[in-house]
């Protein structure tokens, strides 16, 4: 049974300062008696939803009003300050494109890199799939990835990252990173891919995206909830998705 | 031959707690025992308790127990060192785990994630309140092993109210009230409505502990004319005897002892009041109340903040007095030894509560929805929730090994020699070090060259994977915060990379060895296990270092120099024999030891058990301090 069920979560995100990270400093600060105060601010504020298999979840709101943070925080890279959090499932967190790769190895060698940093065996067949999506020349498969344009860069980075469906799929405003020729296509694959997740959340400033996609938004704002809406169910976004 | 067939596909409950019959009585035991006997027909039970006797296994009732031999009893725990792996190799023999609760032993055995694979209910029977003070070292356990429990079950809703620990876990809490058999207090001769005229003969029932309030008992009954039989048998015994010859109540205050069950339920339906003396939160429950009122008995008890004066109620069943206050007590009992008229009506709404509120079916029902929901629960819950955090380790180290490689191939691209640069330098600093220090020391330095080799190999990789490490959480950031990959990954992945260096190095020390000295392998055997300690302190200091220096900024500096310094004043381009004397700074460095450990078999010589020693005590702190070091590490993702 994949879940997710967060109750009364906070989470305080030091805000370290040139000194804080200081070690000197902090020493003589007991000296002479004048204690670092470190800033703390509330990232995630008394937030509780309860999400069960088949949830689509739209995270909407301003810059910083915690929807990163809130994605990190269920894909377990920050501890939590207070409340609870419950995660049944595999949680497959996309957050950012280019984390672990190296421009300096061929392209081929980058996929089998990151698959091996998702917990998969890179296999021959894998990396022939994941470059059929690309649609790129195969020769350029044994090219480094530094010789590639930002464009085509990004088309082998979205194919490695969802070649493999999850549990639970948190994505975060990275669809728009994608050039608009491939967009379309990526916006298939996506929609596949949150079809076959049991949970997604995704973070997003696009409010099309989150309509099309999600079954409800949860609205941010200073880490608190500020509205959440149920969207209509999937017949009107078929006739949304053709008029687009 | 049908109960065989039977017992094949009824689920085993394992009951876990410190002690069981024969060898104790008491109200905790009561419950197990009456758990197991009302729920046989669904479930086989056995328990695993901790025994002074250290007799093995026999069968009490229909109860398999297993027991573990203890060495007597520490802080009211069983001393029983072997408990927590006797009840790990269980755990898999059984479908549902019942912990008794408070026994820190088994919560030893859960909170470090072992048994995941079967459901956990645990019964709250008490809080820790006689020791206090370990509650502190307890409680992260206890809220551990409550965490992964399926169910928990209290016998009292206020005792979730009362209880910080269990308001944390409120949703999982299940009341379910004792229950009790009314039909066995149906005694022959005295109706539960029977009254004697006379009305002096007051009843306790418990084991004679401090928390138990028998001696506020016993100074209530001073200058009072009822007399108090007090049932049980406990360490307190001589105290309660000593204050029962000293207030000079030897002829109205007996103390029974342990009696059989029958002669218990004879005596409360004889009896003309029930006290529930008991002084602190221990007493959550008290079993041994509700038996008195199946007996149709008045009850005086104490107001905690259990359930004690919520089973019978101050004015309907019970006198409640305040815990501790003798003279009120030796009022309330009073009161009631002078009225019969109110015994009787509150021995009859007592026997009416405890057959309506309190029945053994309710009980029983309420235990088997409990369990079985459990069972069910764990067996809807897939594998895959399990499997993740076993194979968590191997995965790691996994990605680290990964990472480690594809960082070395990158030192292939664009260069057809790759590391082979390093050993290159690496043979040419032994070249220029060796012919230097074969000068200062007039000694034949060929013969010295493989050893000073292989020392500046050991040393590269451990100043390697040091000075990495202060970096590394900073360089992978991305993928700690967007992937949601563990911070140790990374300080793993700089002594995977390292040690894929040294072996790049390694050729230069292979190469002489080859070409300079008698080519023993044995020796070289010898100095394995040294060399395993010498790169465990090497991770594990990396592990400390790497996170401090990632944390506090002005660390890497510091260490660069610090190692800067070490490399002078350890003995690696220069062994102790040169020098020709142990200075205290040699003998006090660590890492004169720890490159003893390896050389010294290295080189055919005996190793100095004080070297050993020290290193051994250097990796224990070590690890300590990454165990530390892990904790804290959960916060890596602020830093970077």
């Amino acid at each position: 049974m994949v879940s997710i069920s967060l109750h009364n979560v906070c989470l305080d995100y030091p805000l370290y300062g040139a000194y804080d990270f200081s070690l000197k400093r902090r020493l003589l600060g007991h000296l002479i008696r004048e204690p670092g105060e470190t800033r703390i601010i509330r990232a995630i504020d008394n937030f509780t939803i309860e999400a069960e298999a088949g949830a689509r979840i739209g995270l909407a709101g301003p810059n910083g009003s915690g929807k990163s943070t809130l994605l990190r925080l269920i894909a377990g890279v920050y501890p939590l300050s207070s409340g609870r959090v419950t995660v049944r499932g595999n949680v497959v967190p996309l957050l950012g494109l280019n984390a672990g790769v190296n421009l300096d190895f061929v392209a081929e060698d980058n996929i089998a890199l990151l698959l091996r940093i998702s917990g998969r065996k890179p296999i021959r067949s894998v990396i022939d799939d994941i470059w059929a999506f690309t649609e790129l020349e195969p020769r350029m498969q044994r090219l480094p990835l530094r010789m590639f344009s930002s464009g085509m860069l990004m088309r082998v980075l979205f194919a490695t990252a969802t070649a493999f469906p999850a549990d639970i799929l948190l994505l975060d405003e990275w669809l728009s990173v994608v050039d608009e020729h491939f967009a379309e296509k990526a916006e298939r694959r996506l929609q596949n891919l949150v079809s076959q997740a049991a949970i997604v959340i995704i973070a997003s400033h696009d409010q099309q995206l989150l309509r099309r996609t999600c079954s409800s938004i949860i609205t941010l704002d200073h880490g608190r909830i500020a509205s959440t809406i149920a969207v209509e169910p999937p017949a009107t976004l078929d006739l949304r998705e053709k008029r687009a | 031959m049908n109960a065989t067939s039977d017992s094949a596909h009824r689920p085993s409950v394992l009951h876990i707690f410190k002690i069981y019959y024969p060898d104790l009585f008491g109200g905790t035991l009561t419950v197990i025992r009456d758990i197991c006997a009302s729920l046989k027909e669904t479930f086989t039970s056995a328990a695993l308790v901790c025994s002074q006797a250290g007799k093995r296994c026999d069968t009490v009732g229909e109860v398999e127990v297993e027991r573990v031999r203890s060495f007597g009893n520490v802080l009211s725990l069983p001393a029983a060192p072997s408990y927590p792996w006797r009840l790990w190799r269980r755990i898999p023999k059984h479908d549902l785990l019942a912990l008794h609760a408070p026994f820190p032993l088994a919560d030893l055995v859960f909170a470090f994630g072992f048994g995941r694979s079967r459901p956990l209910v645990v019964h709250w029977h008490a809080d820790i309140v006689t020791h206090a003070g370990l509650r502190r070292f307890i409680e992260p356990l206890m809220r551990r092993t409550l965490r992964r429990a399926k169910a928990i079950i209290v016998s009292d809703r206020v005792l979730v109210d009362e209880t910080p620990l269990l308001r944390e876990f409120g949703d999982k809490c299940h009341v379910v009230p004792f229950g009790i058999n009314t039909i066995a207090y149906d005694y022959p001769n005295i109706a539960p409505n029977h009254v004697n005229d006379r009305g002096r003969l007051v009843l306790a029932c418990g084991r004679l502990v401090p928390y138990k309030g028998f001696d506020v008992l016993i100074r209530a009954a001073a200058g009072r004319q009822f007399e108090v039989w007090i049932i049980g048998e406990g360490s307190e015994r001589p105290r309660l005897e000593q204050l029962v010859r000293d207030l000079g109540l030897g002829d109205r205050v007996r103390l029974i002892g342990s009696v059989k069950d029958c002669e218990r339920i004879k005596l409360m339906c004889l009896a003309d009041v029930f006290v529930m003396p008991s002084v602190t939160n221990a007493e959550t429950f008290g079993l041994v109340q509700l038996e008195a009122m199946a007996a149709g008995r008045p009850v005086v008890n104490t107001a905690l903040d259990t359930a004690v004066p919520r089973v019978a109620r101050h004015g309907m069943e019970a006198i409640t007095v305040p815990p501790g206050d003798a003279e009120k007590l030796g009022e309330a009992i009073d009161t009631l030894v002078n009225d019969p008229e109110r015994r009787r009506r509150m021995g009859l709404a007592a026997r009416m509560r405890a057959q309506t509120r309190y029945s053994a079916a309710a009980f029983k029902k309420g235990m088997e929805t409990v369990y079985r929901d459990a069972l069910t629960a764990s067996c809807k819950e897939p594998s895959t929730a399990a499997a993740p955090q076993t194979t968590g380790w191997l995965d790691s180290v996994r990605i680290a090994a990964a990472l480690a490689w594809s960082d070395m191939r990158h030192r292939y691209v664009r260069s057809l020699l790759g590391p082979f640069w390093m050993s290159l330098q690496m043979a040419i600093v032994v070249a220029v070090l060796g012919s230097v220090i074969g000068q200062m020391s007039n000694t034949d330095m060929l013969t010295r060259l493989p050893m000073l080799a292989v020392s500046m190999t050991a040393w590269t990789f451990l100043n390697g994977v040091v000075l990495d490490a202060t970096t590394a959480l900073q360089n992978s950031a991305s993928l700690i915060r967007d992937r949601a990959l563990p911070p140790v990954i990374f300080l793993l992945q700089c002594t995977f990379r390292q040690a894929l260096f040294a072996l790049h190095n390694a050729c230069v020390p292979l190469v002489l060895w080859l070409a300079l000295s008698r080519h023993d392998l044995s020796h070289t055997l010898a100095a394995l296990p040294g060399l395993l300690l010498f790169v465990a302190c090497t991770f594990a200091l990396s592990l400390v270092l790497g996170a401090t220096a990632t944390r506090y900024r002005d660390l890497k500096p510091i260490i660069e120099s610090t190692m800067m310094l070490a490399f002078l004043a350890s003995p690696v381009i220069w062994s102790s024999d040169i020098i020709n004397h142990r200075s205290t700074v040699m003998r006090l460095n660590p890492l004169t030891h720890l490159f003893a450990v390896w050389r010294e078999p290295l080189a055919g010589a005996s190793i100095d058990p004080g070297s050993i020693v020290y290193v051994l005590i250097t990796l224990a702190l070590l690890i300590l301090a990454s165990a530390l070091t892990l904790v804290h590490l959960r916060k890596a993702a602020f830093w970077i």
